[in-house]
């Protein structure tokens, strides 16, 4: 009985899920013509390295909003993720010449150690959080940077590289061109595979937890197991970021573990919007490029940031991907009724 | 023969710091029973739901969810279990939609309808909405229709009419009438408003500084001096 | 020579705590992780070292806290008061903006070079302790953090503001159901908040030395201390900055190699055992 009466609302939610994936695709294919289209249009070499910095640290924002947007908690620790991945491709490619297996291993690594992290340290409620992270982040800076052995210390490390990563030329990835083109693909990648991610249950699931968690452990779902596999990934997803960072520049030094990193990382993702997916990864290529800008005509490059934080958080909470959804939406609206 | 209650709490005592909250608090609660549990302020009925449904731990007695001693179980286990709750102080998901929300507290149970409960509640027509956007009384409805999922055997109400319309209460006395009636779903009601536990019980609890005072038939309730003179007073 | 370390755990302790009882206040008011808080410290020190220039180390002191004093009501009434219906996340990333601000004033007016602040001459002096000379300075710093300490106690226990503050920082719905007026209490709290931040800077002078970051790592230690003491706790914050003084000047003897590392290790330890810090319930 109740099977007919629930039958239209089943072929909705099919209907919907099955218009996800085609949506998906052709705006995946969209991003990639664009990092084609400006590898090929931009000439200028100085240009081209700034655009390249800024995919890394998108990708770094995007793991860091992932953990925002689905989990509420906001990690000041997060550089830890980024130059330690930095710190194992580089140890690792000392030991051995695949540095396709070491940034592979790296980025699992990373991904197990955070996942072990986030089951003791999630239980953390809010701003105590974000400052655990803090000092978690703090701790391993100051360890390599104190540490002269293996990672040379406050001076950094050099990172040896063989003449072949992942079957393309060393050359491939530390030419600006071509590591944009390289960076883009991941940065697309991750957020086509994190969006999927979030099309099954476990998208709901952690916009619940982060919504109200108690209410979700009385509707029957644990809580822990989730939440630190959000914070896995956001990891991860960082990790991706540093190992990028580390095959462009061939070097790593402990100021990319710093908490001011992971600080800065944060306003991009704010500045971009963490409810979508890729607004932080809008977010860090305006504030490179900002940075750029001011940074020619004036000294006073962090005054004029901090004030424009301040007035881009007061007046669009939502940051620049809020503003462009609520336009869409309205636009949506005005021509007319699709849906 | 005994008879396997619904749900059943043995002696159940619940102490904050130096303050006994819940003294030896027994309660039996049969198959598709309504049970309402009334109490001045501070008699300890919220700590009671708290401590059935597993958001407080207990200092001592135990509960059985229909004959099984579940009292070592957490939330989630009791729920999965068929005691489900909804709370005092609406608990929802405020930016999600209904109908997504709904959906996700249907997928961890075996057969659970979340359309069929979002109708019977009048919350279909929300579906698309986020929860923030509907007024307080339907969010109050969607607070026991995210209980009311999976049909529970047993359901714990804190003041779900708090802030209800006289209309939109009886509407909700009706509907829990119905659901007792139809599922077998057995109701412990806790509720400020006199004139719906004691139109839509089948017994009652009297609760006072923590301890059981009294408990019967409504009209035995009405009529118990101990009662009368402890919290009814003029009301009665 | 561990007797002077003890002091000198103790000089460095009670100067965190003079922070980190301004981080508190704010917390307990408003709700804010105040990031811009070592930046006020900064600003503290340095506007003191301009004035001391001309008028010498009292008058900077002066300077320094009624100038901090007037930033911190400006802070409230323009930023908090306007903002307390946003997210937290939000509030704390505009601090984190005005930390950038500060940070900025500061270099642009002093340049990045480090200057140090003379202590007064009446205290310039050093007193024999444990065998060996150590400054009276210091001790004044001892001095001051008591007497901060004392001050706030006696505030905060005998005072009707100081009731709110107990009773906002404890359980705020509860205080503003009963009517109490935060918006008029808290310009002079985060006022008095700032004012600590600048007194610590202006102290700290002639002991720390005057950089442009000085602020963020002030600002790291206090955040640390307010962490370990349970956000929002006065009694916590005390203890927890004795305590982190203590692991400071030991830990710089005794684990030269990992002295910076205990702090956070210790905060670690400290939220994992209880994740509401010291005077924190398990919950």
């Amino acid at each position: 009985m109740s099977a007919t009466l629930t039958a239209p609302a089943l072929d909705g939610a099919q209907v919907k899920r099955a218009s996800r994936l085609p949506r998906l695709l052709s705006l995946t294919s969209v991003a990639v013509a664009v990092g084609l289209a400006v590898s090929m249009l931009v000439e200028s070499n100085t240009v081209m390295s700034l655009l390249t910095q800024a995919v890394i640290y998108a990708v770094f924002a995007l793991g860091l909003g992932f953990l925002l947007k689905q989990n509420g908690m906001v990690s000041f620790g997060h550089a830890l993720f980024f130059g330690l991945s930095g710190y194992l491709v580089g140890v690792g490619a000392s030991l051995t010449g695949s540095v396709g297996t070491v940034v592979v291993l790296t980025i699992a690594g990373i991904g197990f150690f955070a996942f072990a992290l986030a089951l003791v340290i999630v239980r953390v409620p809010g701003i105590a959080f974000g400052m655990l992270t803090l000092a978690i982040g703090q701790s391993f800076y100051v360890l390599v940077s104190k540490s002269r052995g293996v990672t040379g210390g406050a001076d950094g490390m050099s990172i040896e590289f063989p003449p072949r990563v992942f079957g393309l030329e060393i050359g491939a990835f530390q030419d600006p061109a071509s590591m944009f083109l390289i960076s883009w693909l991941a940065l697309v990648a991750l957020v086509l595979a994190l969006s999927l991610l979030l099309g099954t249950r476990f998208g709901p699931l952690t916009e619940a937890i982060r919504e109200n968690e108690e209410r979700v452990r009385f509707i029957g779902f644990r809580t822990l197991l989730p939440r630190a596999v959000v914070f896995a990934i956001s990891a991860m997803v960082t990790a991706v970021g540093g190992a990028l960072s580390a095959l462009y520049t061939g070097f790593v030094s402990p100021e990319s573990l710093h908490w001011s990193v992971s600080g800065t990382v944060l306003i991009m993702v704010v500045l971009g919007g963490s409810r979508t997916l890729w607004g932080p990864a809008v977010g860090a290529v305006v504030y490179y490029l900002f940075r750029d800008y001011v940074g020619e005509h004036t000294t006073h490059w962090m005054g004029i940031f901090g004030v424009s934080l301040i007035a881009v958080i007061v007046l669009w909470p939502a940051g620049i991907a809020g503003g462009v959804m609520h336009a869409v939406e309205r636009i949506k609206r005005g021509s007319g009724r699709h849906a | 023969m005994t008879m396997t209650y619904a749900l059943e709490a043995k002696g159940l005592s619940v102490r904050y710091g130096g303050v006994t909250a819940n003294d030896g608090v027994s309660m039996r609660i049969a198959p598709g029973e309504i049970r309402g549990l009334i109490g001045p302020n501070g008699a300890g009925k919220s700590t009671f739901i708290d401590a059935l449904s597993g958001r407080r731990a207990t200092a001592a007695g135990s509960v059985h969810l229909a004959g099984r001693d579940i009292t070592a179980l957490g939330v989630v286990e009791r729920r999965l279990l068929g005691l489900s709750r909804s709370f005092q102080r609406t608990s929802i998901f405020p930016g999600m939609r209904i109908g997504a929300q709904m959906e996700l507290a249907a997928s961890k149970i075996p057969d659970a309808d979340a359309d069929e409960v979002m109708r019977e509640l009048g919350l279909d027509r929300f579906a698309d909405r986020h929860a923030n956007e509907i007024g307080y009384g339907d969010q109050r409805r969607l607070d026991i229709a995210l209980a009311l999922v999976g049909r529970p055997s047993v359901l714990l109400l804190d003041e779900p009419m708090a802030g209800l319309s006289i209309e939109e209460s009886m509407k909700l006395a009706r509907h829990l009438r119905e659901l007792a009636r139809h599922w077998g779903v057995s109701v412990l009601l806790v509720e400020h408003d006199m004139e719906v536990v004691f139109g839509i019980s089948d017994s009652i609890t009297v609760l006072e500084t923590g301890k059981l005072l009294a408990e019967g038939a409504p009209a035995e309730i009405r009529a118990h001096p101990k009662v009368r003179e402890a919290y009814l007073g003029s009301a009665a | 020579m561990i007797g002077l370390q003890i002091l000198n755990g103790l000089v460095y302790g009670s100067l965190l705590m003079i922070v980190a009882s301004g981080l508190v206040l704010i917390y307990g008011l408003r709700r804010v992780v105040n990031f811009a808080h070592g930046s006020l410290f900064m600003l503290g020190a340095y506007i003191a070292y301009a004035a001391a220039q001309q008028f010498g180390f009292w008058v900077g002191l002066v300077a320094a806290v009624s100038v901090l004093a007037a930033v911190g009501f400006c802070l409230d009434r323009f930023g908090f008061r306007l903002l307390q219906d946003r997210d937290p996340l939000t509030v704390m990333l505009v601090t984190f903006g005005l930390l950038l601000v500060f940070e900025d004033v500061v270099q642009s007016v002093w340049g990045k070079q480090s200057y140090s602040l003379a202590a007064p001459e009446s205290l310039a002096g050093t007193v024999e302790l444990f065998g060996s000379p150590f400054p009276v300075y210091r001790l004044v710093i001892v001095a001051a953090g008591l007497a901060v300490a004392a001050a706030l106690v006696g505030w905060l226990r005998h005072s009707r503001v100081g009731l709110f503050i107990r009773g906002a920082s404890t359980d705020p719905v509860t205080t503003a159901m009963q009517g109490v007026n935060t918006d008029r209490l808290s310009g002079g709290v985060v006022a008095v908040g700032a004012a600590l931040a600048g007194l610590a800077g202006v102290v700290s002078g002639p002991f720390l030395s005057l950089s442009p970051t000085m602020g963020s790592d002030i600002l790291i230690d206090s955040f640390v201390v307010v962490v370990i003491g349970g956000l929002g706790s006065f009694a916590g914050a005390f203890v927890a900055a004795m305590i982190l003084g203590q692991v400071q000047a030991l830990g710089a003897v005794y684990l030269p190699d990992l002295a910076a590392l205990l702090p956070f290790a210790l905060m670690t330890a400290v939220l994992v055992w209880r994740p509401s810090g010291l005077s924190g319930s398990r919950t």
